[in-house]
């Protein structure tokens, strides 16, 4: 391993701090945005974590008062919104850009500039929809903001109008990478590597992208109305006009179900690469696992109205979607078997990166149960809006969808940072959470079941909950420590962490091929990928000699097609920069920053509308068009890489 | 080993085309799901509107007495659909005018043959066909608000203005688009290498005029 | 884990003196249903959980890495395996598929033309009832006659809200602009008190919209509903003439007012049935609410003690309160906006069972509403007070504190 000794040579960003920062706003390489991505989602995440933990601190005892009305509702839409939609399916996109092109042997995604656009987009969104909130003038109507409530009637303060520009401003960055990423896949990937050889977690993505693009719209549509209704006085959500509400809900879930698809199913991409490389076998029953996944996002866009189950749909539809939401049980339950067996008759190494994979087994399976507990419409009368429904999306959201991304962490920190993490930190982190997140979350099923109501800030005495409510703040208050110590663990093991070679877990795919970290263009030589498991061809034929479909040698002739030099799979050693190689990387720019920049300033202008100050409205929603059009056109008028 | 980069700038990829046609065509994916969205809320909101005026009957205002007619104008709109039907029948004629760039015509080719070859004309055409589209769109409008139908109205009003707005807004993008296409085709002529930067912006074109045929037949035809 | 959970679940259900809005009692048709429903999807969840949690156990102990373990064999799959594990939960799904979409049928049927008609009306953020057959309403309380199936239509008069009773059966949403229906039987619920709540987020005080919920005897609720039904009975004395009278006749109504201002009550007033209440010793702890007075809020128990409903009445006619409240007989309260006050003697709650209904929260409330509930509609009236809402002092028009004692002396005395 040549790259054990001292990291190579392209890694060393020499320059001054100025230069350093001007590489991060400018850069288009997949990786950086990737690193971009996971550190601004990681404070996102600690942050609603922060809002959760005050919410626990408020409802530890009857009649707390802690915090007031405002501030508790302001709280619990904002730890939702932020969680949802500016932690998890960021976390996401990072692994998203980090792997996706690593894994399929591409030297960065199909449009470097867009991805730089989508991260910015999404950070100066992240900032619109957090910034209130120091003011106490977040957005307070919950996270899927039912109207009329969250119209201007009934929410005549700009905190739901912060809610909808910034929902919108968010929605432009996830389009954005959906495009990008569908078309990365389908369309950069290295000789041989068909769609039946990709790794589980790029085929999960694929899924989720698809997902992202055909569910945004939606919701954009239904923000759109209500951004109407609260600017212009349209009569969308206008109870006085004869509006039905029922309009947003089901647009609302249309988009929202596949929502908590797109959440988890990186996740279980990710575990789907832990896995098999922990127990030194590959995926049990790869080919279902694709397909369950396509199957779990098909019916995801037919089970919205399991939302809606005490709305009075009437019999007919209860039962139409109550039996479409039992059917994902089966795919999802092929998953949870299926990596099981792949661990059984394994040789099991319990890493940190694979204690959280198992835990997400075990985790995900209770919130799964749960759900389709209220899959079951007369039972959910009993259930929706109560604490048992927290209970179930926690147990699938931070027992899935988080202990997924955390194994992923621990998983490819080496890649992106050539060093491994501290594995005993790691354990203390996974026991800490795993028994914190089973204290805080499971009362949540007792309090529900004995009848106490979710978003309520304050609860009476002598009702019953008191226990539940109390373990439920100690969990909390134990996740907060746990976090702490992973953190601590991440940053320090990025300088002082033990250096590892390009492949510490012995893993089968693509990036595992490739120096740690990867230099900017990936790979010096193109793989041909005649396998499922390529590195393992290379060091254990054996362990995927008996796979079938998979191996296919290539010809001399073979060899010679294609654009640009492709070699048979080896481990690439290279070290040299892009330039010394001659190999084109696309030129970093700032003008992405600045088009997310522009359209973020024009949708801020709406802000002072309903106040009458049309003079900053319209400056800054004038200055903004302006803005991003100019450097779009700048944008779309220089080529992507500069001809040497 | 890396001469084939410089040869020729665009890479290999898996299925041979350009990553901008994939991305169109999941861009329009995406497109239908929001015009889907927009059409559904017109008709799940259709006939319920309080207070007139409405799409096809008239309406009397109960406290002013005064009369509505019914909105919707048929004849006029059907003329700018057929407007926008022959824009999109240019746009082959400009992507092909394109692709043939340079062809030698056979012997007797007519002034008409001639003119089928020239991506210019038949660019300028659709542009001016969308552009006439948009200007039946104005005149529609105005002609509604006149006839005391605005955005604020009712729920018809809300969603007829945001639905057609919205085809609106992408019929004007269109135009833009063809427009920055004229511009290169005057400044350097557009050549059979540049298909592919044509064919985008015709699969754009031809899509939202597809959705325009929808939205015709959904709220135009189609009584209540 | 599961397991435990079914388990502790029935116990707790069994022993729901401790917890009071279980969901888990057998006290309606409807929760019976529901409860039989849940049964058997924790039956199932719980083999679901405890096979997969146990092979997974298993799996990780068994197979876990030690020095010498083998390469492990390399299969890719097994059809026959995978088969299983997708008929198996198909199976599992079939067994809670059926009661279920039995029980959707059979709940969302239509009620029986007998049922009792109760119109359910949600505010923010309170609960206005209205018995058409009584031709009554009252707010945040309800009577319902065991035995008789009881047919709620659920309206909204602004957001949505969800009316639940957990020890009754399962919720319903109020949607604006629809109206919803949810039928039950209490039929083994025995003379009892329950509480309610709204479920749907529905702003600032969704967490203070509750009620509370009255099982009684047909006999006693025949008794309540015509008494409520009556006028205010005010003073006392007139109670024979004014609880006697058919739906609301406000001539006769209005006189006994007027003229009870001026006469001092009669003697006769103890003979005079107020109608039937729920008895006080047999209200539940868990019914009385212990919502803490906030500390702004404060008026002397000495000078609530020296409230005198004659003058209340007096003040109370001229207050901004006839503007909201409606209080049938006396003429010059005819607001529709709040809850009806006819009967505020007679219930146990206020604020939408925020705070008991005694003269020390009642005074506080009257003197700063908004203070004592996030948003409320009702606006601050003591002198001197601080509207959080308008975020202004009540100068002009507020009422002083004597004024409030007495405006409570006076609402008090309407049983
Ligand atoms: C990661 C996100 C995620 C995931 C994966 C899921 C998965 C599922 N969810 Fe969940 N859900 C949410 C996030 C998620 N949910 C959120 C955020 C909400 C609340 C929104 C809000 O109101 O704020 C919600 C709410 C919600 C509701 C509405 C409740 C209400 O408001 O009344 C319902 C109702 O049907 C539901 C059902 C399900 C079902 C059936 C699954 C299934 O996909 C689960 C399938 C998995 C298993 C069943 C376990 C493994 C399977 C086996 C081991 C096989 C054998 C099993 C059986 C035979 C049962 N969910
Ligand atoms: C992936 C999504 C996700 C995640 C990870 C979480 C994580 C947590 N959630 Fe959240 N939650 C939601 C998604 C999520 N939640 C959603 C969608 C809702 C619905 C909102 C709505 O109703 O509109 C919700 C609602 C919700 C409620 C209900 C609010 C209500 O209905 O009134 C509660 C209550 O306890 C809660 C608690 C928690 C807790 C304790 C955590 C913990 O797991 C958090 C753990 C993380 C941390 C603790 C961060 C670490 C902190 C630090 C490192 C800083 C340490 C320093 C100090 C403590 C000083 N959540
Ligand atoms: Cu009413 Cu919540
Ligand atoms: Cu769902």
């Amino acid at each position: 391993m040549a790259t054990v000794a001292a990291s190579p040579t392209y890694t060393s960003s020499a320059g001054t701090p100025r230069s350093v920062l001007m590489d991060w706003l400018s850069t288009t390489d997949h990786k950086k945005i990737g690193v971009l991505y996971l550190h601004t989602s990681l404070f996102f995440f600690v942050f609603g974590g922060l809002e959760a933990i005050l919410m626990r601190w408020q409802l530890m005892k009857p009649n707390n008062t802690v915090l007031t009305a405002e501030q508790f509702n302001q709280l619990f839409t904002m730890h939702g919104t932020t969680m949802v939609f500016l932690a998890i399916m960021p976390l996401s996109a990072a692994f998203f850009n980090y792997l996706i092109p690593l894994q399929i042997g591409a030297r960065d995604v199909a449009f470097p500039r867009l991805n730089a656009f989508s991260y910015w987009v999404y950070l100066l969104g992240g900032i619109f929809i957090t910034m209130p909130i120091f003011f106490w003038l977040a957005p307070d109507g919950g996270w899927f903001g039912y109207a009329p409530l969250s119209g201007r009637s009934y929410s005549p303060g700009p905190n739901m109008d912060f809610w909808v520009l910034g929902l919108q401003i968010l929605g432009i960055s996830s389009l954005a990478a959906g495009f990008n990423f569908v078309t990365t896949v389908i369309n950069l990937r290295a000789p041989g590597m068909n769609m039946m050889r990709m790794p589980m977690f790029t085929w999960m993505s694929f899924v989720t992208q698809f997902l992202i693009i055909l569910a945004f719209p939606v919701i954009t549509i239904a923000l759109v109305f209500l951004q109407f209704d609260r600017f212009f006085g349209t009569t969308f959500y206008a109870m006085s006009a004869g509006a039905d509400p029922l309009l947003w809900q089901h647009l609302f879930w249309i988009f929202g179900h596949p929502e908590v698809y797109i959440l988890v199913l990186p996740a279980f991409g990710l575990v789907s690469e832990v896995l098999p490389t922990n127990s030194k076998k590959p995926l049990f029953g790869y080919p279902v696992m694709a397909y369950s996944g396509i199957l779990i996002g098909f019916l995801g866009f037919g089970v919205w109205a399991h939302h809606m189950f005490s709305v009075g749909l009437g019999p007919i539809a209860d039962t139409v979607f109550s039996l479409t939401t039992m059917l994902i049980a089966i795919p999802t339950g092929v998953k949870i078997f299926n990596w099981i067996f792949t661990m059984w008759g394994g040789s099991i190494r319990f890493t940190t990166a694979m204690k959280f994979a198992i835990g997400l087994i075990a985790m995900f399976t209770i919130g799964g149960i749960s759900g389709i507990s209220h899959a079951s419409p007369p039972s959910d009368l009993q259930q929706t809006d109560t604490y048992y429904i927290v209970a179930h999306f926690h147990y699938v959201l931070f027992g899935g969808a988080i202990m997924g991304i955390f194994a992923g962490i621990y998983h490819y920190f080496p890649k992106m940072y050539g060093r491994l993490m501290n594995e005993r930190m790691g354990s203390w982190h996974f026991w800490l959470t795993l028994i914190a997140m089973n204290l805080t979350f499971f009362p949540m099923h007792f309090a529900g079941m004995l009848g106490m109501p979710r978003r309520i800030y304050t609860y009476d005495a002598g009702q019953g909950w008191e226990l539940f409510n109390m373990l439920s703040t100690i969990g909390s208050f134990l996740l907060a420590p746990a976090t702490l110590l992973f953190l601590y663990n991440f940053f320090t093991s990025k300088k002082r962490g033990e250096q590892c070679g390009p492949n510490p877990w012995d893993a089968p795919t693509l990036e595992w091929s490739i120096p740690s970290p990867p230099p900017e263009y990936n790979f010096a030589k193109i793989p041909m990928v005649s396998s499922r498991y390529p590195l393992w061809d290379l060091t254990h034929p054996e362990r995927t000699s008996e796979i079938p479909h998979t191996q296919t040698g290539w010809t001399e002739a073979e060899m010679q097609t294609g654009e640009y030099d492709m070699t048979p799979m080896h481990v690439e050693t290279e070290t040299r920069t892009a330039k010394e190689l001659g190999i084109p990387m696309p030129s970093s720019t700032i003008k992405p920053l600045f088009v997310a920049l522009g359209i973020v300033l024009m949708f801020s202008g709406l802000l002072f509308m309903p106040k009458g100050m049309h003079v900053p409205a319209f400056v800054l929603m004038g200055g903004g068009a302006a803005m991003w059009i100019g450097f779009l056109y700048a944008w779309l008028t220089t080529p992507l890489e500069e001809h040497h | 080993m890396s001469t084939a980069h410089e040869a020729h700038g665009h890479h290999y990829t898996t299925t041979g085309l350009d990553n901008r046609k994939i991305a169109i065509w999941a861009f329009i994916g995406s497109e239908c799901m929001l015009f889907a969205s927009l059409i559904s809320t017109y008709l799940i909101y259709k006939g319920k509107s309080v207070v007139g005026p409405y799409p096809h009957q008239a309406w009397t205002d109960p406290s002013t007495g005064r009369v509505f007619a019914p909105i919707l104008n048929i004849p006029i709109t059907s003329a700018s659909t057929f407007v926008l039907l022959m824009s999109s029948l240019a746009m082959v004629l400009a992507l092909s005018a394109v692709e043939n760039k340079g062809k030698p015509m056979p012997p007797g080719s007519g002034w008409w043959d001639k003119a089928l070859t020239s991506s210019k004309l038949w660019l300028w055409i659709t542009c001016l066909l969308g552009a006439g589209f948009l200007g039946f769109q104005a005149y529609e409008f105005t002609s509604f608000v006149h006839e005391g139908l605005t955005i604020r109205t009712n729920l018809f009003g809300s969603s007829f203005f945001t639905l057609t707005g919205f085809h609106g807004a992408h019929v004007t993008a269109g135009v833009i688009w063809l427009g920055t296409l004229l511009a290169i085709d005057h400044k350097r002529g557009l050549m059979p290498s540049d298909t592919l930067a044509v064919d985008l912006a015709a699969l754009y074109w031809h899509f939202v005029d597809v959705v325009w045929i929808a939205i015709f037949t959904l709220l135009y035809l189609i009584p209540d | 884990m599961a397991l435990a959970t079914v388990l502790i679940l029935f116990a707790l259900a069994a022993c729901s003196g401790s917890y009071p809005n279980s969901t888990f009692q057998p006290t309606t048709d409807f929760n019976r249903d529901l409860t039989s429903l849940w049964d058997k999807m924790m039956f199932w969840g719980t083999i679901v959980f405890v096979i997969v949690e146990a092979i997974l156990i298993y799996a990780i102990i068994k197979y876990r890495r030690r020095p010498g373990t083998p390469e492990p064999r390399h299969v890719h799959g097994n059809t026959l395996m995978e088969i299983t594990w997708t008929l198996a939960p198909a199976l599992i799904l079939v067994f809670i598929a059926v009661p279920t979409v039995r029980t959707i049928f059979k709940t969302q049927a239509e009620a029986p033309a007998s049922a009792l008609q109760i119109e359910v009306i949600g505010h923010q953020w309170w609960w206005e009832f209205r018995y058409p057959e009584y031709g009554m309403t009252t707010a945040n309380e309800l009577y319902l006659p065991i035995g008789r199936t009881v047919n709620f239509a659920l309206r909204s008069a602004d957001v949505l809200h969800s009316f639940w009773i957990p020890a009754l059966g399962g919720k319903r949403d109020l949607i604006t602009n629809r109206t919803n229906y949810l039928w039950f039987t209490p039929d083994s619920t025995g003379e009892a008190a329950f509480n309610g709540s709204c479920n749907e987020f529905c702003g600032l005080s969704h967490a203070n919209m509750k009620f509370r919920v009255f099982t009684v005897s047909p006999a006693d609720f025949e008794s309540w509903a015509t008494h409520q039904k009556g006028n205010a009975v005010y003073p006392a004395a007139s109670a024979a003439s004014a609880a006697s009278v058919q739906p609301v006749s406000n001539a006769a109504s209005a006189q006994t007012a007027i003229a009870a201002t001026t006469q001092p009550p009669a003697p006769a007033a103890a003979a005079v049935s107020p109608g039937f209440v729920f008895p006080r010793e047999k209200v539940p702890p868990h019914v009385m609410p212990t919502t803490p007075i906030p500390p702004t809020v404060r008026i002397a128990d000495a000078v609530i003690a020296a409230g005198d409903a004659e003058r209340g009445l007096a003040t109370y006619s001229r207050s901004a309160c006839i503007g909201c409240h409606k209080i049938r007989g006396n003429p010059s309260s005819l607001g529709i906006i709040g809850p009806d006050l006819t009967h505020i003697g007679s219930r146990f709650t206020i604020g939408s069972g925020l705070f008991p209904n005694d003269a020390k929260h009642l005074a506080h409330w009257i003197k700063n509403a908004r203070a004592m509930k996030p948003g409320s509609l009702m606006q601050t009236l003591g002198k001197g007070e601080h509207d959080p809402i308008m975020n202004s002092t009540v100068t002009m028009g507020g009422l002083t504190d004597p004024q409030i004692a007495d405006i409570v002396a006076y609402l008090q005395t309407l049983k």
